[in-house]
C-alpha cells in the first residue's frame, strides 16, 4: 500500500523514513532487539555508547525502579572502538534507519579519537557526543554542563566528523539549557539531543545506604517528560529555530501521543529510551501510532508538527 | 554440553491464566496456559531460564489484604517487567502450561495476586541459558535456597524424565520451616536423605531440608548438607558428579566455593535487578573470571546467564 501520510522528516540534511529512533544505551546495537521488532521500521537508531578502550562498566547494583521511572548507573559500559568495528559495525551495516554512534570518554582526545576512527564508515550516519552522562567519574557530565567546554569539545569532534552529522546531547541538569545549546551550536553541531537523564538518588531505608553501588544514577522515565517537553522547547524557541538546528527530543516517551507533544514543542524527531526495556517493540508501536495521528487530524506531512505549539503570548 | 531442547527464539508472549493461589504461607503459585506459537516457544523452555512479566497494569489488591508491612510499597507504581522462572513447564500438544511460583515482597508481586482465571498475562520469553547436562554425569546434586526452588524444581522434573539414569538428590535450605516454598509439607521432616518432602518424592528424589532456625530437618546452612554428601562420596569420580544450585547469593557462593575447591562441576543460577532481560539494560552485570588471566569481566545475567558455571563467576561485595 502507498504510503498516504509523508512521514519522513529532514533531519541535518538527512531524510529519515520516520522521526522515531532507539535512544543510546536502550537499544544495544539493534541485533538484540531483531527478534522483537523490524528495526528497519525505525527512522533511526543511536547505539549504546563507545569509548576508545573496553569499559567494564559500574559494580551492581545499577538500577532501581522509581515511581513513573527508573535509575540507571552502567557507567558506560561498552564493548570499546575496536570490537565495536569488529563485531558491531557489520550487524549494523545493512540496516535501514540512520545509525548514529553514541560516543564517549573522558578527555577530548578520546572522543576525537573514535570518531576519527568510524568517519569514513559508510554504514553510519553520523554521531551523537555524549558529554552528559552523570555516571562516570571524568568527562561525561562535567564536559557537558560548562559551555566552554561544550565548544571546545564540540569543535574537536567536528572537525574529526568528516561529511557525518554531529548531534550533541545536551545535559538537563543546568541553569540554562539554552547556554549549552548555544555552545554547542557555535562548536559545529549538526543537531542536538535532548535530554538525558537527571542525576538521582534512592536510599535504602534499612540500611541509610544509596541503593545503587555508584550511590547516584541517571532518572529515566515517564517521570521526566514534562521537564523534557518544557526543555525541547524552550531550546527550540531559544536557539534551534533560528540557527536551523533540528533537535532529537527524547525522555520518557512510551506512547505515540508522548511523541506527538514532543514534536509539537519543537523537536523534529524523537527517540524511545526506558519505554523499549518494558515494550522491546515500542519505538514502532509509536510509528504506527504516528500515522494514526496524521490521519485522524487530517495531517498529510508529519513534519509540519514540527514547532507547531500554540503558545498563547 | 548435552542439550535436549535447544532454546527456541524469544519472543514477545501472552498466556491464559488457569489459576492463581496461595500455596504455602510464603508464597503463591500462579498456573498459567500458552496457545499456539506461545505454546511452542515455552513447550522449548530450558530449566533455570525465565520470563519477563509485565504487571504494570494490574490492579492493587484492596487495602484490607495487604500485609501491614507492603502497605508503602504498594503506594508505588510498577513500569518495569519483574523476572521470574517456572518451577514446572509441561507441553501437550498445542498447549504449554508453566506453574511460576512468587512471593509477595513488593508493589509488582502484590499486583500479581489480584491475576484471576482466564486473565491474560503478558510476557517476554524465554529468555537466557537454563540449566544443562554434561556428558558422562552420573550423580546430580540439587541444592536449594528458600525461593531459589522453583527453577531447581523444574530441573527435577527434567533430569527425572530425561536422564532417569543420573542419580539425583536434593538439598533444601531456608531460615525457619514456614519459609520453604513447598506446596505439601509433611508433619515430621526426616534428617538425612529420605522421600519425606512430597515436591521431590513425587519424583523420586530423596531430598532433605536444613533450616538455620532447626524448626526442620538440619538445623543450620544448606551447604552443610551438601558437604556431608561430598564427603560420604569422596571415592567417586569427581567427573560423575554435578552441582546445580539456586537461592541467595551468600549460598552460592558457598556452593560454588565448596564445588570448585574440589573441582566439582557446578552450575548456579544468578540473581540481578534487570531492567529489560534482553540485554539492552546492561544493568544485570555478573562479575566473571576470564580464562587464563587475573582480570575479570561483567557478563549479562540475562544474556549469558542466569546460568553460570561456578568456576567463572567472581563473588563480592556485588549484591551480596
Amino acid at each position: 500500500m502507498a504510503e498516504r501520510f509523508d512521514m519522513s522528516v529532514e533531519f541535518a540534511g538527512l531524510t529519515l523514513a520516520n522521526p522515531v529512533f532507539t535512544a543510546s544505551g536502550t537499544c544495544g546495537y539493534a541485533d538484540e532487539l531483531a527478534d522483537f521488532m523490524d528495526v528497519d521500521a525505525l527512522g533511526g537508531f543511536v547505539t549504546k555508547s563507545i569509548t576508545l578502550k573496553p569499559r567494564k562498566g559500574n559494580p551492581t547494583p545499577r538500577i532501581v525502579e522509581t515511581d513513573a521511572g527508573m535509575l540507571n548507573a552502567i557507567g558506560l559500559a561498552n564493548v570499546g572502538l575496536d570490537r565495536f568495528v569488529a563485531e558491531k559495525l557489520p550487524v549494523i551495516a545493512p540496516m535501514k534507519p540512520a545509525v548514529f554512534v553514541n560516543v564517549a570518554g573522558t578527555t577530548i582526545e578520546e572522543y576525537v579519537a573514535v570518531v576519527e576512527r568510524l568517519a569514513g564508515e559508510k554504514a553510519l550516519a553520523g554521531f551523537e557526543l555524549n558529554i552528559s552522562c552523570p555516571n562516570v567519574k571524568k568527562g561525561g557530565i562535567s564536559f557537558g554542563t560548562d559551555p566552554a567546554q561544550v565548544e571546545e569539545i564540540t569543535r574537536a569532534v567536528k572537525k574529526a566528523c568528516g561529511s557525518k552529522v554531529l548531534i550533541v546531547k545536551l545535559a538537563p541538569a543546568v541553569t540554562d539549557i539554552s547556554v549549552t545549546a548555544r555552545a554547542a551550536v557555535a562548536g559545529g553541531a549538526d543537531a542536538l539531543s535532548l535530554i538525558n537523564t537527571f542525576t538521582a538518588m534512592v536510599i535504602d531505608i534499612e540500611t541509610r545506604r544509596p541503593v545503587l553501588a555508584n550511590q547516584t544514577g541517571g532518572l529515566s522515565g515517564p517521570a521526566i517528560k514534562p521537564i523534557a517537553i518544557y526543555l525541547v522547547n524552550k531550546v527550540y524557541r531559544e536557539v534551534a529555530r533560528e540557527a536551523g538546528i533540528p533537535l532529537l527530543g527524547l525522555g520518557g516517551i512510551r506512547t505515540a501521543a508522548d511523541a506527538i507533544e514532543f514534536l509539537i514543542a519543537g523537536a523534529t524527531a524523537v527517540a524511545v529510551g526506558t519505554a523499549s526495556f518494558v515494550e522491546p517493540d515500542c519505538a514502532v508501536q509509536i510509528v504506527a501510532g504516528l500515522r494514526d495521528y496524521c490521519a485522524r487530524k487530517k495531517i498529510t506531512r508529519l513534519a509540519e508538527l514540527t514547532g507547531s505549539l500554540d503558545r498563547p503570548t | 554440553m548435552t542439550r535436549k531442547h535447544a532454546p527456541r527464539k524469544k519472543g514477545s508472549h501472552t498466556a491464559t491464566v488457569l489459576s492463581n493461589v496461595q500455596a504455602g504461607e510464603c508464597f503463591w503459585k500462579l498456573r498459567l496456559r500458552f496457545d499456539s506459537e506461545a505454546a511452542k516457544a515455552f513447550a522449548g523452555f530450558t530449566p533455570g531460564q525465565f520470563v519477563q512479566f509485565d504487571v504494570s497494569d494490574l490492579a492493587i489488591p484492596s487495602t484490607d489484604s495487604i500485609p501491614t508491612a507492603l502497605l508503602d510499597g504498594a503506594r508505588r507504581s510498577v513500569l518495569l517487567r519483574r523476572p521470574f522462572s517456572f518451577s514446572d513447564v509441561t507441553a501437550d500438544g498445542d498447549t504449554t502450561t508453566a506453574d511460576l511460583l512468587y512471593c509477595i515482597v513488593g508493589p509488582a508481586s502484590l499486583r500479581m495476586t489480584t491475576l484471576r482465571k482466564g486473565d491474560t498475562a503478558h510476557l517476554i520469553g524465554p529468555l537466557g541459558n537454563g540449566f544443562a547436562v554434561p556428558e558422562g554425569k552420573r550423580a546430580a546434586l540439587l541444592v536449594v535456597g528458600g525461593m531459589g526452588l522453583p527453577p531447581i524444581r523444574c530441573l527435577a522434573k527434567w533430569l527425572n524424565v530425561e536422564h532417569p539414569d543420573i542419580e539425583t538428590v536434593a538439598f533444601i535450605g531456608s531460615r525457619t520451616v514456614t519459609a520453604l516454598p513447598l506446596e505439601e509439607r509433611p508433619a515430621r521432616f526426616d534428617e538425612g536423605l529420605s522421600l519425606s518432602v512430597p515436591t521431590f518424592a513425587a519424583l523420586g528424589i530423596p531430598s532433605m531440608v536444613a533450616t538455620d532456625d532447626g524448626s526442620a530437618g538440619h538445623r543450620g546452612p544448606v551447604t552443610e548438607c551438601l558437604s556431608r554428601w561430598l564427603q560420604e562420596n569422596a571415592d567417586r569420580p569427581r567427573e560423575e558428579v554435578i552441582v546445580y544450585a539456586c537461592g541467595p547469593e551468600r549460598m552460592l557462593a558457598a556452593v560454588a566455593q565448596g564445588a570448585n575447591a574440589k573441582d566439582i562441576d557446578c552450575q548456579i543460577s544468578m540473581e540481578r535487578r534487570m531492567a529489560c532481560g534482553i540485554g539492552l539494560c546492561q544493568s544485570c552485570a555478573v562479575e566473571c573470571r576470564v580464562a587464563g588471566s587475573d582480570e575479570t569481566i561483567y557478563r549479562l545475567c540475562c544474556q549469558d546467564g542466569p546460568v553460570f558455571d561456578a568456576r567463572q563467576v567472581v563473588f563480592g561485595a556485588d549484591d551480596a
